[in-house]
């Protein structure tokens, strides 16, 4: 079946703004994908900057999806979503870079859903999902849109 | 039980934000009932129109000792008693609820209250109250005073929630703290208790808010004036939740933004003014530009700026409601010269990682 944001917000009940194309189907891809803020790295990319947690606890996504990030000002969130089974999730990850929010791994594909940028498809495969930094002064922030 | 810890919350943060003028009678009467609480005669008031006059004005007919100016609040003695009073107050009802309740059940409601309602109530708090009393005092942050966290509305709402939420009764003691507490956080939120007298700040008449958290908290922003504005003229301005000086929102010009030091105050100026205009307006120098990996037809421009950073102009990969693509800025470290290293920076990345970007959203 092919899934459009339309079928996504069916099914979780998340809503995205209403200008955005409702009826496309949504690429599945197994790279590199940044939605707004936030961007998906498959791990084998990134892999010598990433280790698990020895005490990293692996959860099922449920069929409402695991918030990632709560967004700021408006409260616009990116959120996991999966069909049961199909996808753990952790946040037991450290990352070099400390930018890493966590890892999941899917065995079908999956989505990262967000009301203003859409969604993202993830093909099967095992990824690191990493905020996004600016320099401010001698110190960096994290970017929150 | 959530939605009911929610209504809670939003009535609580009612009264923080509220800008009725201060109920004075029901203020006056419940800040003297609690001096009676512990032991004191009722003060005198001083009414203030703004936490920056109570800090300018004394009370009249009265000279201040030298410990009683507001800058050693930590040493008055009445803050610390109606300090341990609170105290006080939160063993009883703690053993009030380990008689009543199960342990599951209590530990429970105290996750949900907490989390809904007292560490969101007391975020808030932080963001609106404290950040007015920063702007009118400048306390180095360590040395804030711990009375102001006693002024938080967090604490009656704890106390609301768990009688609304458990039916839990309390003890007639409990009641005589409760009740008059209670009524000052309705009635006004800043005062500053002196032995035989109490000054109070009446309600700001203005106040601009937005929702920064996830549960339900809030932080002053206001793009067109100021956040927080009082009867007698002194007021605050914010963006996003930090207090900036007023230039920065009324007139965040290209020379202002120059000479200013603080680097958090001049990036809330340049997105004041949005970044792709202030670069237009600063000319600052275009280092490089390079297509947006995974963004069909945006490009990333990289840009000299002051000191040793760069600012990379990015295009957002999602349309506005309009149809035209958001542009940003995104400050980077000044040694990078390559758009796409300085891009892949920002997620952790080397150029040659960033560069495989499929799909920019």
């Amino acid at each position: 079946m092919t899934v459009t944001l339309e079928s996504l917000t069916t099914r979780t009940g998340l809503a995205v703004l209403d200008h955005l194309e409702r009826q496309v189907a949504i690429p599945v891809v197994d790279g590199l994908q940044a939605q707004g803020d936030l961007i998906v790295i498959p791990r084998h990319i990134i892999d010598s900057s990433i280790s698990l947690r020895p005490d990293a606890v692996w959860g099922d996504v449920p069929p409402h999806g695991v918030e990632l990030v709560r967004g700021v000002a408006g409260g616009h969130s990116h959120t996991l979503v999966a069909d049961p089974g199909t996808c753990r999730w952790t946040t037991g990850v450290r990352d070099s870079a400390w930018l890493a929010i966590g890892m999941f791994e899917a065995t079908a594909p999956v989505y990262l859903l967000h009301p203003e940028h859409g969604a993202s498809g993830c093909a099967p495969g095992v990824y690191v999902v990493r905020r996004q930094r600016e320099r401010e002064g001698p110190r960096a922030r994290l970017v929150a849109d | 039980m959530r939605r009911e810890a929610a209504a809670i919350r939003r009535e609580w943060l009612g009264h923080l934000l509220s800008t009725r003028p201060a109920d004075r009678p029901a203020a006056e009467a419940a800040i003297s009932e609690l001096y009676l609480l512990i032991g004191l005669d009722p003060p005198r008031f001083h009414w203030v129109s703004s936490p920056a006059a109570a800090l300018l004005t004394v009370p009249p007919r009265r000279r201040l000792r030298a410990t009683e100016v507001l800058e050693r609040l930590d040493e008055w003695p009445v803050p610390a008693r109606l300090s341990r009073l609170l105290g006080e107050l939160r063993g009883k009802v703690d053993r009030r609820m380990r008689e009543n309740l199960r342990f599951r059940a209590r530990r429970l409601l105290d996750t949900l209250i907490q989390q809904e309602i007292s560490v969101s109530l007391a975020r808030s708090f932080d963001a609106v109250a404290r950040t007015q009393i920063r702007a009118a005092y400048l306390f180095p942050p360590w040395r804030f005073p711990s009375w102001y966290g006693m002024l938080c509305v967090s604490h009656m709402a704890y106390y609301d929630a768990l009688r609304r939420m458990t039916g839990m009764a309390f003890g007639p003691w409990e009641e005589r703290v409760l009740d008059p507490w209670t009524t000052v956080n309705r009635s006004c939120i800043l005062w500053w208790p002196r032995t035989d007298t109490c000054t109070v700040s009446e309600r700001p008449v203005a106040m601009h808010t937005e929702v920064w958290g996830d549960e339900g908290e809030v932080r002053l922003h206001h793009a067109d004036g100021p956040a927080v504005r009082y009867a007698d003229g002194w007021d605050v301005h914010a963006w996003h939740g930090t207090s900036v000086p007023s230039w920065v929102i009324d007139d965040p010009s290209v020379e202002r933004i120059a000479r200013e030091e603080n680097v958090e105050i001049r990036r809330c100026a340049i997105e004041r003014v949005g970044w792709a205009e202030y670069i237009d307006r600063a000319g600052l120098r275009l280092v490089a530009s390079a297509p947006d990996p995974g963004n069909p037809g945006a490009e990333l421009r990289l840009y000299d700026m002051r000191g040793n950073t760069r600012v990379l102009l990015a295009v957002n990969g999602s349309a506005e409601r309009d149809g035209h693509r958001r542009r940003y800025g995104l400050t980077v470290p000044g040694h990078f010269s390559d758009p796409i290293a300085a891009a892949g920076w920002t997620y952790g990345l080397s150029a040659e990682q960033y560069s495989q970007l499929v799909r920019r959203t």
